[in-house]
């Protein structure tokens, strides 16, 4: 006897449907699956026949072959265990065929006949046509995410042959309550650093990649960990979009309501291409470019990355996607997203001053030469985060920032930003909110994504900021290729202070200062200005 | 033939450059039997088979016809080691001198015009010199800065300051063009000539490679810089890349032309080794740098100083000791011109109080712009403003995210 049962399979982030044909023939008794499975569907023969028979049904004694069409298409995952297992009930006439029509079913089964979820069931459930959807009883959350008719939850093989075959009531479904979305750090603890704390807040404003650059300990990780909740909530489809992609990597989706906080992913430094990027098994797993879609990419210890792997970075960061391609399939994720990294002066943990570094030369250069030039160059914003000051870190919350008798310095004027306490996220998230808004009203996401044909008309210079900007070409203390981006960054900082009209000087130096020309490329700027391609290119802007 | 048109300093050349040709066979060459020859002469006896041709000995007997090592005929340098088969029998003297005279690359011999005294009065002089640039700087009193490749960044900024002053102070300083010290040395002189004018900034590299093959390859313009400011000289011919066994005959004719020989950093081992031995061969004064016994990079230098060399820790203390004396300018060290500007009297410029809180919260150590806002108590913007009109009239100066008073202890070097 022949069933066909309908589900569907992961291919990177998206489901595609797969018809499961069973036939039960007489024969030698055995198991076959075709139509291109991998191991863990390969696997499926031993866990279906396992579950059928601990659920208190018959495994048929005569010759069981399982297709898994269309057969071009590679499956991967143990998402089809369910759909064999009752197409095997149905082909051996345990369960009327009939019942299976117009339901897809996906689901991993245990050995005892429990359902079990699997990854990517948000893609798998929006690629099914079928009426109605068998999933898992702890997938339904997930799975409302994309689809609001026709979900029937189970949790275990016998109760949902029960409940099909209308012996049994189908599980109630839980409804989904109001989810509490995780509380993030507040920028309100992290003392001083007036400078890293702006490069955050125009990160965000501008969605301008941020290095950070200092010694261990200096605060580096908790200031990236504060940008997640500096930036702008998703919109529905964003967050849609993430969490399919979150789903098919196989990450838990905060149950029930949809996030939408943007992602913060953090791989460690011993990441390989592949885990970065996606690719590997069957079925494509998106990488942690593609998990930090729409959110923050921070990689710690840049430095320590492996050099070929941080050059894959380059595709995302210019298109905000990255192809994979391999022998199976060709696969497009979506891979935009805010790229936070930090890393040591040098290799000796010095704070990287002048001087203060006991690396040789050769060491300094070979630990600059671990993150290339081009990658380096995508970074809007280099910041040195420095050792915060003895004051500012024992100050207590809202109160002064003040060393205790510290010499130097005379007492703060009331009215300083520093006497009011740090500011907490939710006032500099306003302040981005502001700056987003009129970088939409400019036609762009934010202003990071400026043409720079467009900077003059849409971000014009005021005289002294522009004589500015000559100074530091003329003395090759700017790149060419830097003065765009250090614009731009203007431009965020203006829309940051609410300012109309031409950018001011303050604008400008803050933006440079922000840009940090030298920091982590040792003054490159300085010894390319005498290249003549340069100084042409000066020359064209200047004149 | 056309052979006899050229100058002499073509038959030179092209004896220098015969696959082989070394700097004893060359000495040998002009100087056998007691009576000098002229390049013309030296050369037609090498190919009449007269004088035995370079590496010919008891082992080898002389080849002919000779093959000239060719420097490539596109004007790229072509690997001339071990024989360079490629261009044999193609080059001739006369293709060798136009390639030279494109170039600019001069050549001259023992005995020969504007060879250096110093040298040819000294042990194992080299035959024939390269050069490019003016070696009538070598005139001027010349020390020699050297020191390891593996420095650390305060043996470059000694270096450099040391490079800077001793030639604003009108002595030459010589040095082999390599990374670290040599490099922070040229730097350093080339600086002086940048504030003070040609008539200061005298420095002189000593190449291992040809001339026209900027060795190692990242000093291409530190070299271009030198060549344009100064000389580079260099016993191999031009188009010949860096060989090791070149390093150390380099070393001998930096510590030929010197007066004095500073060595700014040293390990325990290393090519600063040769040149002082050369130097002490040929009774030129050594001194050297003192720095932390736990610095490995001072563990030569230290050693130096324990066996007697003079230490030095400022360009006087090296003009001293070469009896020049010093001439004050721009380029005296840092230091009371830089607090004095801070102070407010720098072009009688009155600060205001935002600036004067700046300067404040600046010291001689380098600062970030987080710290001066945390000292200052200033927001961040006014900060930033003040900095800039402060590294302006020249109070203040900023690289890499950096802010110190006056003028920045790191090292610029190229």
């Amino acid at each position: 006897m022949l069933a066909t049962v309908a589900s569907a399979t992961l291919v990177g982030v998206d489901g595609y449907p797969v018809a499961v044909e069973v036939h039960v023939a007489n024969g030698l008794p055995g198991f076959r699956v075709v139509g291109l499975p991998d191991a863990s569907c390969r696997e499926a023969r031993d866990r279906a026949r396992a579950a059928v028979v601990s659920s208190g049904f018959r495994w048929p004694q005569r010759r069981v072959t399982v297709n898994l069409a269309p057969s071009g298409l590679r499956k991967g995952g143990p998402g089809l265990d369910l759909p064999i297992a009752l197409g095997v009930l149905a082909a051996d006439g345990q369960l009327e065929p009939e019942l299976l029509r117009g339901r897809a079913f996906v689901g991993e089964l245990g050995l005892d006949g429990t359902l079990r979820p699997v990854a990517g069931t948000l893609p798998l459930v929006a690629a099914v046509a079928e009426p109605e959807v068998v999933v898992p009883a702890s997938s339904l959350g997930e799975a409302r995410l994309v689809r609001r008719e026709g979900l029937r939850g189970a949790a275990r093989l016998r109760s949902l042959v029960e409940a099909l075959q209308g012996r049994a009531a189908w599980p109630e479904v839980p409804a989904a309550g109001p989810q509490d979305q995780p509380a993030v750090a507040d920028l309100a603890d992290v003392r001083g650093q007036p400078l890293a704390r702006r490069a955050l807040e125009v990160a965000a404003a501008g969605a301008h990649h941020l290095l950070l650059v200092g010694p261990a300990g200096a605060g580096k990780t908790m200031l990236a960990t504060r940008l997640p909740g500096l930036l702008p909530d998703l919109t529905p489809t964003e967050a849609i979009e993430v969490a399919r992609i979150h789903s098919a990597a196989g990450l838990e989706l905060p149950g029930g309501a949809l996030s939408l906080r943007p992602p913060f992913r953090a791989p460690h430094h011993g990441a390989s291409a592949v885990a970065l990027i996606g690719g590997g098994g069957a079925r494509l797993r998106p990488g942690e470019v593609s998990c930090a879609h729409r959110g923050v990419l921070f990689l710690d210890e840049l430095a320590e990355f492996a050099p070929h792997v941080l050059d894959h970075l380059r595709q995302p960061l210019e298109e905000g996607r990255v192809v994979v391609c391999r022998a199976a399939a060709a696969v497009a994720f979506p891979a935009r997203f805010l790229l936070v990294a930090a890393m040591n002066a040098c290799r000796c943990g010095s704070d990287g001053s002048p001087g203060s570094c006991r690396c040789s030369e050769p060491a300094r250069e070979r630990y600059r030469a671990r993150v290339s030039g081009p990658l380096l160059d995508r970074f809007d914003l280099r910041v040195r985060v420095s050792q915060p000051d003895v004051g500012a870190l024992l100050a207590a919350p809202g109160g002064p920032a003040r060393a205790p008798g510290r010499p130097g310095p005379s007492p703060k004027a009331p009215g300083t930003p520093a006497d009011q306490g740090e500011e907490p996220t939710s006032v500099v998230a306003a302040r981005v909110a502001r700056a987003r808004w009129r970088a939409r009203e400019r036609g762009l996401r934010c202003s990071s994504e400026l043409p720079a044909s467009q900077l003059d008309e849409l971000a014009p210079l005021s005289p002294g900021a522009r004589r500015l900007l000559e100074r530091r070409l003329r003395e090759g203390l700017l790149s060419a290729r830097g003065l765009h981006r250090a614009w731009r960054v203007a431009l965020t900082v203006a829309d940051l202070a609410g300012h109309d009209g031409p950018l001011s000087e303050e604008h400008v130096l803050l933006s440079l200062a922000l840009r940090g020309e030298g920091i982590a490329d040792d003054g490159s700027a300085r010894s390319s200005s005498r290249d003549d391609a340069q100084s042409l290119a000066v020359a064209s802007w200047v004149s | 033939m056309g052979e006899l048109a050229l100058p002499p300093g073509a038959y030179a050349a092209a004896l220098a450059s015969l696959p082989g040709a070394g700097p004893a066979w060359l000495a040998r060459v002009f100087l056998d039997g007691g009576t000098p020859r002229s390049p013309e002469q030296a050369w037609q006896d090498v190919v009449s088979g007269r004088l035995p041709p370079p590496g010919a000995g008891a082992a080898r007997p002389p080849q002919l016809p000779l093959g000239l090592a060719c420097p490539g005929a596109a004007g790229r340098a072509v690997a001339g080691s071990g024989g360079a088969q490629g261009g044999l029998g193609t080059c001739t003297p006369e293709r060798l001198w136009q390639y030279c005279q494109s170039r600019r690359i001069r050549a001259t011999w023992i005995g020969g015009p504007g060879y250096p005294a110093r040298l040819a009065e000294g042990p194992a002089p080299p035959g024939v010199l390269f050069w490019v640039g003016d070696i009538g700087l070598l005139e001027r009193p010349c020390v020699a800065v050297v020191g390891t490749r593996r420095c650390t960044p305060d043996g470059q900024q000694v270096a450099y300051q040391l490079g800077r002053e001793l030639s604003a102070a009108g002595a030459c300083v010589v040095s082999g063009l390599a990374a670290g010290i040599d490099g922070a040395a040229h730097a350093g002189a080339l600086a002086a000539a940048c504030e003070l004018g040609p008539e200061a900034g005298a420095t002189v590299g000593i190449a291992a490679s040809g001339v026209d093959v900027a060795y190692p390859p990242r000093h291409r313009l530190l070299w271009e810089e030198v060549t344009r400011k100064g000389a580079v000289i260099s016993e191999a011919p031009p188009g010949r890349p860096a060989q090791s066994w070149r390093f150390p005959s380099r070393n001998r004719v930096i510590a030929g032309l010197a007066r004095l020989v500073v060595v700014v950093e040293s390990h325990a081992k290393g090519g600063s080794w040769h040149t002082v031995e050369a130097a002490l061969a040929r009774g030129v004064e050594v001194a050297a740098v003192p720095g932390s016994v736990l610095s490995p990079a001072s563990v030569g230098t230290n050693l130096l100083i324990k066996e007697g060399a003079l230490a030095v820790a400022s360009a006087q203390d090296v003009l001293d000791a070469l009896g020049l004396p010093a001439r004050p300018g721009p380029c005296s060290p840092p230091g009371p011109a830089a607090e004095g500007a801070a102070a407010g009297s720098g072009g009688g410029t009155a600060w205001g109080p935002v600036h004067r809180s700046v300067l404040g919260a600046l010291g001689r150590r380098p600062r970030t712009v987080d710290e001066i806002v945390e000292r200052s108590g200033l927001p961040l913007g006014a900060v930033l403003v003040a900095l800039d009109d402060l590294e302006q009239r020249g109070a203040a100066l900023g690289r890499a995210g950096w802010w110190a008073l006056g003028t920045f202890p790191g090292s610029p070097v190229a």
